[in-house]
């Protein structure tokens, strides 16, 4: 049985004043239905590109899907129609950004917002949109949601706003879900309650989710997989407990143990040298190789491919050898 | 081991816009009667959320936010009362690292004048013992000496940080504020500056009061730790004792809110303490206890009397029903 | 921590002339500008004619005299001559007055900016208090009341347009001044006058340098304006006085009035032109092209 959302060998490319560079390169990813999948890197690692990709929403020119195929329910989307796509993003499939503010029409009250969301995929009257919107705006934990609805965005908190673009993006029940980094601009205590809220609205509708994060702790407790994703490329991934405990390439290695943790404070924290490399400097070898401590000469030479070892596929050369 | 600075009952007050056109100015108090002290070479955390005064604290304290009210001795001499001029000449020995490396750069000068200006300013050496002052710091903070020349939006955002904590140490201070100072860089990028402030301490003795809200960044570099919530320090206490043992509810609420390896979805954990709701308005802070309306514990008690902080074995709480 | 090794040392100012390079029409209007700046200069330093000697008959067209290849005007004098000498008062009054509207505009914007509560209260009252005169009418009194030289023209064009860049200049100090680096050079001891000059107006610049830009056109017009109404220098020869003085008789000679009229289009042209290259090279957003 293929997954309900699968994307195969994505490549993305994007024109800039260096000249083409490849923002993602086969990328492989797959999500069930009542599943989270995690997609974790640091920024520029391509994690968000592929949150756009799939939406259809690439700013194209410059970017421009190069190949492969994203496939929803067994629908290429990569050969679909701009109708066929508006059709789609809102219905079968929605997303949440980072920035609530920027993300909500700030003219509109909140309740007309998610109405006019609701009408754009549903025939329905809009007095029923509206007691729709409300309904929503209750069941995102929104209190007195019916005097909410008639707020404008500027009028509620940021974890509010949150939670209305959630309400809105699940106002048609859609069967894929993408979080890109929902939490980045929130408090922690609020950035627990609209965790919970997605597991939740999860275990309801039954949505696959990604959750687009640089947060390791955010994908322990929210994904059932996870994908680690380096400078446009998926270099390791699996079941979310073998990931995190038994990390395999030497980056995810150093993203868990260069992270400050709660529990015990170490001396001093394991850290990964230098930085990622721009994408336009991008050679034949791995592209982690100028950061890792267990570089071979074939490391420059040889871009490494995703294959199963141990537990969970990796692209480390340095692991298929068994040098680590 | 001497006390460095010892905050006494600051208060911080901004005046918002007028209610109409001859009505009274209404007053956000930001920070309220906050009241703490640093050690020599010792690193204070300030934890809180947004709006909770963390960082008009660390900026008052230094008197780039003005005061209303409360005392800031820094070595035996309170800062708030000093004139300008004297304020300014006293800046050398307490310094500042912003959050964001890419706004706290001037973009229009060269990194090396960018760490040379402090000197300028106090007029301290020659102009050759400068230029050789700032080499010395783009080795210590681990940069190398032919980026001296380059502008800021040629560096990453983890270099940037490193040159705003070069020209922080030009001076020689003895503090070091330090306003979220990774929280704009990615992990790996944290960690390396993380182990720069880590290392700098130990090799320079300075003392930090260092803002976050980030629990774990907190605990990696943080003697002692208070925890501010609507412009009140709710908890302060060792380190040690206030991650294993936190006493007040809001402090429980953090610690179980801040996502953490330890909690796996596969192995379906529940929050311990879950709360509710986002801060109250800072505009009308509540009459009792600020966190009552999202406490699990609150009782009548406290929406109406204002605990203060009391000593609770290593730790000062201000809760009336602790731990 | 390898790619800055990449880089050259490219400051911010060559890299917004990296930027204007490329821009087509900006680099045309600079090689115009400067094709009549030349032409100006011979005509203020090396040309010896006089351009208000009467040199011929009245309204000779142009072409019909080798002598004379733009004709001549209502009294006789030749205008090729007047075009050569009049540029130089022309452009010279253009940067005059857009000089004294920037060390108006701007000391005053960055004031208003920078320490905002009364002082802003005060210098913004002023501004919008010229802002609301008639500028015509206004520099039209002043340069009745005080003789018609070309400073005084250039003072009164000066002081009806700097509202407008006080108000620019303001918006951006007070829109740079809460940025972390001038708190960055508070916290270091930088003294306020330092703050103003050194930090908060060279990263305000741009947005100014444009708008000083554009002043220019705008004086040489005011300027042309004044002198069509008869306000103009009458001993300075100026390409405004040359159309004031022939616009009566514009029905029976199209040419005393065109060629100065075309020759003020050009230079205004050219300056747009480089003023709008400007705003693109300096902004960030349009750098990734």
């Amino acid at each position: 049985m293929s997954a309900l959302l699968q994307i195969e060998e994505l490549r993305v490319t994007f024109n800039t004043r260096h000249g083409p560079v490849t923002a993602l390169d086969s990328v492989s990813l797959s999500v069930n239905a009542g599943e989270t999948l995690g997609v974790v890197g640091e920024s520029g690692c391509g994690k968000s590109i592929t949150a756009l990709s799939v939406m259809g929403l690439i700013p194209s020119p410059p970017g421009k899907i190069a190949g492969g195929a994203i496939r929803l329910a067994g629908e290429d989307l990569t050969q679909a129609s701009e109708a066929r796509m508006r059709a789609l993003r809102g219905a079968e499939m929605a997303m949440i950004f980072q920035e609530p503010m920027t993300s909500l029409n700030p003219v509109f009250t909140v309740g007309d917002q998610i109405a006019e969301a609701i009408m754009l995929h549903q025939k329905v009257s809009a007095d029923q949109a509206f007691r729709d919107a409300v309904a929503l705006l209750d069941r995102v934990g929104i209190p007195s949601p019916d005097r909410r609805a008639r707020d404008y965005p500027h009028q509620l908190s940021g974890g509010m706003r949150q939670r209305v673009m959630i309400a809105m993006a699940v106002s048609c029940r859609p069967r894929v879900l993408i979080a890109d980094e929902p939490t980045t601009a929130l408090d922690v205590t609020v950035q627990a309650q609209i965790f919970d809220l997605l597991n939740e609205i999860q275990r309801d509708f039954g949505a696959a989710i990604i959750l687009i994060t640089h947060d390791m702790g955010a994908i322990s407790e929210m994904a059932d997989r996870v994908a680690v994703m380096y400078a446009g490329r998926v270099i390791e991934q699996g079941r979310a407990d073998d990931v995190l405990d038994l990390p395999q390439h030497p980056y995810t290695r150093g993203l868990i143990s260069c992270i400050p943790a709660l529990g015990k404070g170490e001396d001093s924290l394991r850290e990964i040298p230098g930085v990622v490399p721009p994408l336009h400097m991008l050679g034949a070898g791995c592209a982690f190789a100028e950061r890792c401590a267990h570089r071979a000469p074939r490391c420059d030479s040889e871009k490494p491919q995703l294959q199963a070892h141990g537990h969970h596929p990796v692209a480390c050369h340095a692991v298929a050898e068994g040098r680590i | 081991m001497t006390t460095l600075l010892d905050v006494r009952d600051l208060t911080v007050q901004f005046a918002l816009p007028r209610q109409g056109f001859f009505g009274p100015r209404p007053v956000l108090e930001a920070v309220r009667q906050v009241s703490f002290s640093l050690e020599q070479g010792r690193a204070l955390g300030i934890v809180g959320e947004s709006g909770s005064g963390k960082t008009t604290t660390a900026m008052a304290t230094i008197r780039l936010v003005e005061a209303a009210g409360g005392k800031v001795m820094f070595q035996g001499e309170d800062l708030l009362q000093l004139d300008d001029e004297a304020m300014r000449k006293r800046r050398r020995d307490v310094q500042l690292i912003f959050q964001d490396p890419y706004s706290s750069l001037n973009p229009r000068a060269r990194v090396a004048d960018i760490v040379r200006e402090p000197m300028d300013l106090m007029e301290i050496g020659t102009p050759d013992e400068r230029r050789a002052r700032v080499t010395e710091l783009f080795r210590l903070v681990g940069l190398r000496p032919d980026q001296l020349n380059l502008f800021p939006h040629q560096f990453s955002g983890g270099q940037r940080q490193r040159i705003s904590i070069a020209r922080a140490l030009t001076t020689n201070p003895k503090l070091l504020v330090c306003d979220e100072p990774v929280s704009a860089l990615d992990v790996a990028i944290q960690a390396q500056i993380l182990n720069l402030l880590a290392r700098l301490k130990a090799e320079l003795g300075l003392s930090y009061l260092f803002i976050s809200h980030d629990l774990g960044v907190v605990r990696h570099v943080c003697d002692d730790v208070a925890v501010m919530y609507l412009g009140k320090i709710v908890e302060m206490a060792p380190r040690d004792a206030l991650f294993d043992a936190p006493q007040h509810p809001y402090t429980q609420a953090l610690l179980s809110a801040a996502p953490s390896l330890a909690r796996r979805k596969s192995r379906g954990y529940v929050r311990p303490v879950k709360i509710s709701g986002d801060p109250p308005s800072p505009i009308n802070p509540p009459k009792g206890c600020a966190f009552a309306d999202r406490c699990p514990k609150a009782q009548e008690v406290c929406r109406k009397v204002q605990p203060q902080l009391e000593p609770m074995g290593p730790s000062r709480v201000a809760c009336h029903f602790p731990g | 921590m390898t790619e800055a090794t990449t880089f050259k040392a490219e400051s911010p100012a060559r890299e917004a002339w990296r930027m204007f390079r490329r821009n087509i029409p900006a680099v045309a209007g600079v090689i115009m500008l400067t094709a009549i700046i030349l032409a100006t200069l011979w005509g203020t330093f090396f040309y010896e004619g006089n351009p208000f000697e009467i040199v011929w008959a009245p309204h000779e067209p142009p072409g019909a005299t080798p002598e004379f290849p733009l004709g001549t005007d209502y009294l006789g004098r030749d205008i090729f001559a007047g075009l050569i000498a009049g540029g130089g008062p022309t452009l010279a009054v253009g940067a005059a007055a857009a000089a004294i509207t920037m060390v108006i505009g701007v000391s005053l914007g960055a004031l208003a900016g920078f320490y905002g509560g009364w002082v802003d209260n005060l210098l913004m009252r002023i501004t919008e208090f010229f802002q609301v005169l008639p500028t015509l009418l206004f520099a039209m009194v002043l340069v009745t009341l005080f003789s018609p030289t070309l400073f005084t023209i250039a003072m009164a064009i000066g002081v009806v347009s700097w509202p407008q860049t006080a108000r620019l200049t303001r918006a951006e100090v007070m829109k740079i001044k809460e940025l972390e680096y001038v708190t960055a050079a508070r916290a270091i001891g930088a003294k306020n006058r330092r703050i103003i000059w050194t930090v908060i107006l060279p990263n305000a610049a741009p947005p100014l340098i444009v708008s000083a830009t554009l002043t220019i056109g705008v004086a040489i017009l005011f300027e042309a304006g004044l002198s069509f109404l008869g306000l103009g220098d009458p001993n300075t020869m100026s390409w405004g006085l040359m159309i004031g003085s022939n616009r009566a008789y514009i029905l029976d000679a199209w040419w005393p009035v065109t060629f100065p009229g075309l020759a003020i289009f050009l230079t205004v042209f050219s300056v747009s032109l480089i003023g709008d290259g400007l705003n693109d090279a300096f902004n960030p957003k349009l750098r990734e092209r």
